[in-house]
């Protein structure tokens, strides 16, 4: 399993956290999700057979926020 | 030149993280107009694409969608 952290721009509530963390968290190959408000992040634990971070970061832009991968 | 159709869809949109989310997802599909009524949860959207692909395209938010017809 992977572990990843993305930046996630244009949350403005926990509403947005989640759907967020809803949609990608049921996502094949997603174990655990975690987003941040505050740090305007989310931290991913996946299955690098299912999903890359590319993969989950499209996710995140298709749903209409911005995100980008950090390191 | 086709006559286009005025669609309106209830989504559950609670704050401007949402509605940002709805446009962002909207304006990525070539060939629709819409406008948001935040407030009233609504989203009107003229395009000659069919009602499907335009739920699903709101659906990508995560958010509730309900289709109210064409006005
Ligand atoms: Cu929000
Ligand atoms: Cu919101």
């Amino acid at each position: 399993l992977c572990s990843v952290s993305i930046a996630v721009e244009g949350m403005t509530c926990g509403s947005c956290v989640q759907s967020i963390e809803q949609r990608i968290g049921s996502l094949p190959g997603v174990i655990d999700i975690k987003v941040s408000l505050e740090q305007e992040n989310a931290t991913v634990i996946f299955d690098p057979s299912q999903q890359s971070p590319e993969s989950l970061s499209e996710a995140i832009e298709d749903m209409g926020f911005e995100s980008s991968l950090s390191e | 030149m086709c006559l286009q159709q005025k669609h309106e869809f209830e989504v559950a949109m609670t704050c401007e993280g949402c509605s940002g989310a709805v446009s962002r997802v909207l304006s990525k599909l070539a060939g629709v107009s819409f406008e948001i009524d935040l407030p009233k949860k609504l989203v009107w959207i003229e395009s000659d694409k069919d009602v499907e692909v335009l739920m699903e395209t709101l659906k990508k938010c995560g958010k509730e969608v309900k289709y109210n017809g064409t006005k």
